[in-house]
């Protein structure tokens, strides 16, 4: 890659910081937190059976997108 | 064939479709430790025009009882691609857990009339906490926060 243009700087830059916050992230599997799992999974769409194909559909689309991602020419 | 959805793509699956989705650019899927269970996910994934690989390399040929033996004996990845950049990881491996305790408390949920075998929410979390990679750290600090946002919704969706 012969150059890196601003918004890809700024992109790379977030994550950079990104993973380094992640190390001092509190990311404990807290009592409150399996509560909040328990919940979710006794909604009425997350009970056996439930169609999922939308959600699918979606992260089939996003997966497409960031594969296919590539780095495109500053405007000038 | 026995597997289960795992990690962030059967994660994304407990919310709902209009919940923005967490980024991942794989589907993990967990099969037990049984040679013929994994010829059979080899087999299925190449009949739907899947690419296998293994370490970056073609997964060897052929692929069958010998070679899927050596592959549990290493707890190896395959890794699956296709035409559609659609990627597939077949691990042997979920930090934390064995397969039968995730399988028997697996949920299932309909894709495209398909029924699909799906850990429950507690175990994917669970063995990212045990993983404690960087990206699983970031799951699980901005996970507890959407399972909040998805409840405070009054129609749950």
């Amino acid at each position: 890659m012969d150059f890196v243009d601003s918004d890809l700087e700024r992109a790379l830059a977030a994550l950079r910081r990104a993973s380094e916050a992640a190390a001092n992230l509190d990311v404990r599997v807290t009592d409150e937190y399996l509560r909040l799992i328990q919940a979710v999974e006794a909604l009425p769409q997350n009970q056996p059976g439930a169609d999922k194909s939308g959600r699918w559909l979606g992260s089939r689309e996003w997966w497409r997108f960031v594969r296919e991602g590539h780095v495109v020419k500053p405007r000038t | 064939m026995r597997y289960v959805v795992i990690g962030v793509s059967g994660a994304n699956l407990y919310g709902p479709s209009g919940q923005a989705i967490f980024t991942t650019d794989d589907v993990d899927l967990f099969l037990p430790l049984d040679p013929e269970n994994l010829v059979e996910a080899w087999a299925a994934c190449t009949e739907s025009g899947l690419q296998l690989t293994a370490g970056n390399e073609p997964l060897d040929m052929p692929r069958d009882r010998w070679l899927a033996e050596r592959m549990i004996e290493r707890a190896a990845l395959t890794r699956a691609f296709g035409p559609d950049n659609f990627a597939v990881d077949l691990t042997l491996v979920m930090k934390g857990f064995d397969f039968e305790t995730v399988w028997n408390a697996r949920r299932e949920f309909v894709i495209d009339s398909l029924r699909i075998p799906v850990a429950r929410l507690r175990h994917i979390v669970e063995s990212k906490e045990a993983a404690g990679r960087d990206k699983d750290r970031l799951f699980l600090a901005t996970h507890r926060d959407a399972l909040e946002q998805l409840l405070k919704k009054p129609e749950g969706l």
